[in-house]
């Protein structure tokens, strides 16, 4: 049986001698944003009322997740205002998405950028328009403050979640080791932000086995390189190594250089970026639009959506690429598009919790946690007295298979969530309880695309990537390019726009 | 009945081990060097644990009674030797002293225990039973409480109150046993009145534990407090020795009225005087309105404001009596127009535009303190600044933090703004530092305003020199996302602290 050690100190040696503690607050909160009752209508091909209006128009942008929304800013900045963007959530953003409260604004997933490389052109010239990046200079308060991360193990802090304290010989080595071996491949410049502009068949052997296996040969098994690893396929990828494919887990390691000055990060993490793009393409963008059926015309596309058949000539789908099946009619099933489920939440804090003495950091994990730990969004505040927060939980579900853990999202109510939340950070924070007043929690059961053994290299998503030159619809999802990562979906959000407006061009 | 029995003797030895941890924490604490603390404090403690053992065979009539008297002597003596070792420390020079005197003590009459408690209960078990169980559960007490020390009562309780919450354990374990072998006793009413008296002063005694640190710790401030308040901000403390008033915030001295006029003289005139025609000034800081005092005399300035975070304190300088002598009752005056709030979001925020720019934060020991000296910081800073203003930043010692003081006015200069660098001697601060910053080129001032102590035209020039042991070092600015300072002032100091 297991007791907790708060109801052991309360029940035992505390009520033995009449200790009186402080209570614990009340936690509110509940679950939000939560879509899937929607996806499972398609899902189920339940019927959807014949349209009472008929709207024309040239582009109609499926999804405004940050791939829909990088379509619009580029075809706006081209001069091209005739499209729209459909989003059935009552929040454009997707992944990006944010909230706010009176202490801080904060996100709902996607948290911060890497300074990007000299190969993320387009994300670059984005951040030159949004005043991020100035004359080859990144505006100071966008990068993330000082100190910037911290993992708790046995028994204290260091300062980078590469476990530094308590490694044997043998795992510093092996770390060693694998510093070395990421170095080489790094500058063999295979491995690029965005994938697309790297990847060739040279090590497409990697994609065939998974990043534990690889790791395995290269003699690496030590305790905590192997945490190592695995916690940085659950942050980037919702998976464990076992479950990624070996390229993947590589492309991790070696798409960056060692020095970087970041991240870029803000308060509601990439929701700022959904906001600066909303302040330019918010006009075109349609919240509450759930898309149900997609049919080909002799003129180009019929997209219906709610009472509305949107006649357009080309479609940009930028939401997830595995809801095309149940969207366009004859369209074939899916195979290499496996999702991630995700959990995450955001805590309100009404004072700062105890952290055994140390400043608090941007991000913070604890070695073998099932949880990836959260991040502080006042961290971005240039005050120097914070006596309320707001963190965002994150917790990528990874044992077991994505349909499980879905199911769990879905069966478990929200006090499960909450004190499996609480518990966790409880570990450290001994007082968390005694701080936080609301915990909202939101279930995303296909939160990010996972890059499984074999699909890097999948034929089926160079198909989807790369169509027909006659085609008059062009996908546009992250999940093209097997990562989940905020300058792969703008990437292919802005390449679908530029094709696009091609091919409008083209026969105008 | 057994089993209650030997649960005494589990606690009871929890009790014994507590202590042992408590002293020889609160010595390595205190005094330092952990191993040889717990080595000497286990070995005193098990010899008198010998000692009492020893003497256990020259009890003889009345043993319940004398364990009871004795289970209440360590309840006191344990219970409140974490407090008393304390104010050993901060209030005598035999901490030592008392430190063995009470483990040799507690170890004597630990030491009693378990003998006496054997022979108690000798007659209801065979011998070999009584061994046994009375060790097993000896031990067990031992492990429990071990464990116990670390992961809950120190993090959770502190020293003090987790050595007052095992007094109350002996003190329980003393008032159980009254009942327990009541019939072994004469007058249990006596006995279990003092044991309820034991009780309650310790029961005072934990909910008063942080008055009885707080005062141990004041003491670590050599003069007598006058003032001394936790705002919602820091933690402030006025003293007073003689004519002597010092300011503390978080336990770092802000200044001492008596050569505070040297250091506020030259933040102030270096810089001010220097400005053809000041009207607009903005103090960052300064809540103790000495700058602005000697900002007040210069008669052609038309407003100052001041923005300092802590409500309490400018309004402790703006009432109090001793203090409104030290700062000319400046903050009173009509052309001062003081803002509680924080500064950087208060910069990014304010449009307005100043002649004259002083910043004087405490420190940067954190890394939220160390936002305030970054190239962040200055440049929004020197969007205030009019094209003939002078900016001044208090900048640490360039003695003590030479990689600090260096790294500052470095930082300043990546802001884009030109840096003069000087420093004076102010004696209870030792060599003192300060970075003036501005558009234009700086020229020293042809006068200052008459009746100054310090301060002089001809002794300007001096200031600008560094002597070759604080003279200019290499340093990286300091920023946001790399606070290189927060780092370097750690190091600074620890040189010189060990």
């Amino acid at each position: 049986m297991k007791v907790g050690r708060r109801r052991f100190l309360r029940g035992g040696s505390a009520a033995l001698v009449g200790l009186s503690l402080k209570t614990d607050r009340p936690i509110a909160g509940s679950f939000v944003n939560d879509s899937f009752q929607m996806g499972h209508m398609l899902r189920d091909r339940a019927s959807f009322h014949p349209p009472k209006r008929i709207e024309k128009v040239s582009v109609v942008v499926v999804g405004g997740g940050i791939a829909g929304l990088s379509a619009a800013w580029r075809l706006r900045k081209r001069g091209f205002t005739d499209f729209v963007v459909l989003e059935m959530n009552p929040q454009a953003g997707g992944n990006a998405r944010w909230g706010e409260n009176e202490i801080s604004a904060y996100p709902w997933a996607a948290h911060y950028v890497p300074v990007p490389g000299p190969k993320a052109e387009y994300v670059r010239e984005l951040f030159e328009d949004l005043g991020v990046l100035k004359n080859g200079e990144w505006n100071e308060r966008y990068l993330c403050f000082a100190p910037q991360e911290r993992l708790f193990l046995y028994g204290r802090w260091q300062d980078s979640i590469e476990p530094a304290v308590g490694l044997t010989q043998k795992g510093r080595d092996q770390f060693q080791h694998l510093e070395d071996l990421f170095a080489k491949f790094r500058a063999t410049g295979e491995f690029t932000i965005p994938l697309e502009l790297g990847r060739t068949s040279k090590f497409q052997n990697l994609d065939r086995l998974s990043f534990s296996d690889w790791l395995q040969q290269q003699g690496c098994d030590s305790r905590l390189v192997t945490w190592y690893m695995n916690y940085a396929c659950r942050d980037d990828y919702g998976a464990l190594a076992k479950d990624t494919s070996a390229w993947a887990g590589l492309h991790y390691f070696c798409s960056r250089e060692v020095e970087e000055k970041g991240p870029l990060t803000w308060p509601e993490g990439n929701g700022w970026i959904t906001r600066r793009l909303l302040e330019r393409v918010g006009d075109n963008v349609r919240a509450n639009e759930m898309v149900h059926h997609i049919v080909e015309t002799k003129s180009g596309l019929s997209v219906f959506s709610g009472d509305t058949e949107f006649q357009a000539e080309f479609v940009i789908f930028a939401a997830p690429t595995f809801l095309a099946p149940y969207l366009l009619e004859g369209f074939p099933r899916l195979h290499d598009f496996v999702y991630s489920p995700w959990l995450t939440a955001n805590l309100t804090l009404e004072r700062i919790p105890d952290s055994r003495g140390a400043e608090p950091t941007w991000d913070t994990v604890f070695l073998d946690s099932p949880t990836l730990g959260y991040v502080d969004d006042t961290h971005q505040s240039v005050r120097t007295h914070i006596d309320r927060t707001v963190w965002t939980f994150y917790w990528s579900l990874v044992e077991g298979t994505p349909a499980q853990n879905r199911q769990l999202l879905l069966e478990k109510n929200w006090s499960y969530w909450k004190e499996a939340i609480v518990r966790d950070l409880e570990r450290v924070h001994f007082d968390i309880r005694q701080c936080v007043s609301r915990i909202d929690v939101m279930r995303m059961g296909h939160a990010m695309i996972r890059p499984a053994v074999g699909s890097v290299f999948s034929e089926e998503r160079m198909r989807l990537a790369h169509p027909r030159r006659d085609s008059r619809l062009f996908f546009a999802n992250s999940d093209l390019s097997s990562i989940s990562i905020f300058e792969e979906a703008q990437y292919h959000g802005v390449i679908a726009a530029q094709t696009v407006l091609e091919r409008l061009h083209g026969h105008r | 009945m057994g089993i209650l029995l030997f649960i005494s003797v589990l606690l009871v030895a929890a009790c014994g081990l507590i202590y042992e941890l408590v002293a020889g924490t609160l010595a390595s604490y205190l005094v330092g060097d952990s191993v040889f603390q717990f080595s000497t404090i286990i070995g005193t403690y098990l010899f008198a644990m010998g000692i009492g053992s020893a003497l256990s065979r020259y009890l003889n009539r009345g043993l319940v009674q004398r364990f009871v008297w004795i289970e209440l002597m360590i309840g006191v003596i344990g219970g409140f030797s974490s407090a008393l070792l304390m104010m050993a420390f901060a209030f005598t020079q035999g901490f030592e002293l008392i430190l063995y005197a009470i483990v040799v003590v507690m170890g004597v009459l630990v030491g009693l225990e378990i003998p006496l408690l054997m022979r108690i209960v000798r007659d209801r078990y065979q011998f070999r039973d009584v061994i046994a169980h009375v060790l097993t559960f000896d031990y067990l007490g031992a492990l429990g409480a071990s464990l116990l020390f670390p992961l809950l009562l120190v993090p959770r309780l502190g020293l003090v109150r987790s050595a007052m919450l095992f007094g109350l354990v002996n003190a329980g374990v003393a008032l159980w046993s009254t009942y327990l072998f009541a019939h072994q006793l004469s007058d249990t009413r006596a006995l279990r009145a003092v044991c309820l008296l034991v009780l309650c002063g310790l029961g005072i005694g934990m909910v008063e534990a942080r008055h009885i640190t707080a005062t141990a710790e004041d003491n670590i401030y050599a003069d007598d407090i006058i003032f001394a308040r936790d705002t919602h901000y820091q933690h402030l403390v006025l003293t007073r020795f003689k004519d002597d008033i010092r300011l503390f915030l978080n336990s770092h001295l802000q200044f001492s009225s008596r050569d505070e006029y040297r250091y506020h003289e030259a933040l102030i005139h270096p810089g001010l005087a220097a400005v053809p025609v000041p009207h607009r000034v903005l103090v960052l800081g300064g809540g103790d309105g000495l700058a602005v005092r000697e900002i007040l005399k210069y008669p052609q300035i038309e407003s100052i404001t001041l923005v300092d975070l802590d409500p309490e304190m400018t309004k402790l300088f703006s009432s109090h009596p001793m203090l409104t002598k030290l700062n000319d009752k400046s903050l009173l005056s009509p052309r001062v127009h003081v803002i509680n709030a924080d500064a950087f979001p208060w910069v990014d925020s304010n449009p307005d535009s100043f002649d004259f720019i002083v910043i004087d934060f405490p420190d940067p020991t954190n890394y939220s303190l160390g936002k305030l000296y970054t190239t962040a910081f200055y440049r929004a800073v020197s969007r205030h600044l009019s094209a003939q203003g002078m900016m001044v930043v208090q900048s640490t010692s360039p003695m003590f933090a030479r990689d600090s003081y260096w790294c500052i006015a470095q930082t300043i200069k990546q802001a884009g703004l030109e840096t003069y660098p000087y420093h004076v001697y102010v004696p209870s601060f030792g060599e003192w530092g300060f970075v003036l910053a501005s558009f234009h080129d700086y020229t020293p001032p042809s006068s200052v305003p008459s009746g100054l102590r310090f301060i002089s035209v001809e002794g300007l020039p001096a200031l600008f020199q560094f002597p070759p042991d604080m003279s200019p070092l290499p340093m990286p600015a300091n920023h946001l996302n790399d606070q290189v300072l927060v780092r370097a002032y750690d190091n600074d100091w620890k040189d010189i602290s060990h």
